[in-house]
């Protein structure tokens, strides 16, 4: 199945005044203890507000960016197997050290992933997160459109969540389901789901040990 | 070419005996006043592949590849500059493009636009809005010192990332307080990374 980019006619116009609560990304941001050291991956674009959130703690976020550096379109066009394993592995960044992950946000971007390409990236990151590590995403689920490109998703200092990103032409999302995901999220199994307002449903995983 | 906007009579080279040739050649080049700020020039049509050196400020508007190392100095990378290279100065601010480990004893600030690969190790880290990075930036305090060293643990505090962004508050370090037990546990069953 891949991630269908057929144009749906009209365009999407983010608001950037309208907040978005989403009940389990504010758990995690609870969840994390000053007092303690966490790896946080951030497959989004680095923000300062998420930077401020995560400096709260004792954090080192690590920051992939894949939409600005080109990788979803490396992620879909690299044949399947060993080359699409090592192009998962080429965006993640380069490390200062071998502590392994414990918190990956990974926002909306699974829709714009095919679900082998979707795998082969969280097969990625598995290999560097540590039995248990969380993974936070948005899906695409009631509404059938979405935006061209992946949001910019920032927080609120309430934990809410706003998406910045520039109005573009809709697509149709894939609307993967919970079966598809459970599939292919690599070692991280659904933990917990939420319905939101807006009709995305909100995904925390975890990986299995 | 390297211009000056202070004094006409120093050269940019360190006083440094090990210096490569990269360094000897481009330290004997003179540079003119331009009348700018209190830094060294490195103009956008210079080229630089080796180390470079110094004590006194430097802003970069050309290419260098290799190692930039301005320990007691402050290091703009202009917005026609591209450096790839590591770059150890107390302080850092990227305009242009890097690829590449940043190191400072101060500050590094990521401006908007920028374009910067690599990671940042430093106590102070400011990323506005709209600038693109791919790297990690370390945020604990212990983790800065162990990376710098010496010179980190006698002036920082805990780091802090600040925005220039409108939108949002205050984004120092807040005080230290135990995690809500409804919160998601993120702790692993015994010892963490």
């Amino acid at each position: 199945m891949t991630a269908s980019l057929r144009r749906a006619g009209r365009r999407v116009q983010p608001d950037p005044a309208a907040a978005l609560h989403v009940p389990l990304f504010q758990d995690i941001v609870a969840g994390l203890d000053a007092n303690q050291r966490h790896v946080v991956l951030d497959l989004g674009a680095a923000s300062t507000a998420m930077l401020a959130l995560l400096g709260r703690s004792r954090c080192r976020a690590e920051i992939a960016d894949l939409a600005y550096f080109g990788g979803i379109d490396r992620l879909n066009s690299a044949e399947s197997g060993p080359a699409l394993s090592r192009a998962a592995e080429s965006l993640l960044p380069n490390r200062l050290s071998d502590d392994a992950i414990d918190l990956v946000f990974c926002w909306d971007l699974p829709n714009y992933l095919t679900l082998d390409s979707l795998s082969a990236l969280m097969d990625a990151v598995g290999r560097r997160a540590r039995a248990g590590a969380l993974a936070h995403a948005l899906i695409f689920y009631a509404e059938r459109d979405m935006n061209e490109r992946p949001g910019r998703f920032i927080p609120t200092a309430d934990g809410e969540l706003i998406d910045h990103s520039a109005p573009g032409e809709a697509v149709e999302a894939p609307r993967y389901s919970a079966e598809d995901l459970g599939k292919s999220m690599g070692g991280f199994v659904i933990d917990r789901a939420r319905l939101l307002s807006n009709g995305m449903q909100e995904f925390l995983f975890r990986l299995g040990s | 070419m390297f211009e000056r906007s202070k004094k006409d009579t120093d050269t940019i080279e360190s006083q440094d005996p090990n210096r490569t040739e990269a360094s000897k050649t481009f330290g004997s080049l003179r540079s003119k006043v331009t009348g700018g700020g209190d830094s060294a020039v490195i103009g956008r049509s210079i080229q630089i592949n080796g180390d470079l050196r110094g004590n006194e400020d430097l802003r970069i508007e050309g290419d260098v590849t290799g190692t930039v190392e301005l320990r007691n100095s402050a290091l703009t990378i202009g917005k026609e500059g591209k450096v790839k290279a590591d770059v150890y100065a107390k302080s850092i601010a990227v305009d242009g493009e890097t690829r590449g480990d940043l190191y400072a004893t101060d500050r590094i600030t990521v401006h908007v636009n920028a374009r910067v690969q690599g990671n940042i190790i430093a106590p102070k880290v400011s990323i506005e809005e709209g600038a693109h990075f791919k790297g990690s930036i370390e945020m604990d305090p212990a983790a800065v010192e162990r990376v710098l060293g010496k010179t980190a643990a006698s002036g920082a505090d805990k780091p802090v990332t600040e925005t220039k962004s409108s939108n949002i508050a205050d984004t120092k370090a807040a005080p230290k307080k135990p995690a809500k037990e409804t919160g998601a546990n993120l702790n692993p069953p015994a010892g963490n990374a």
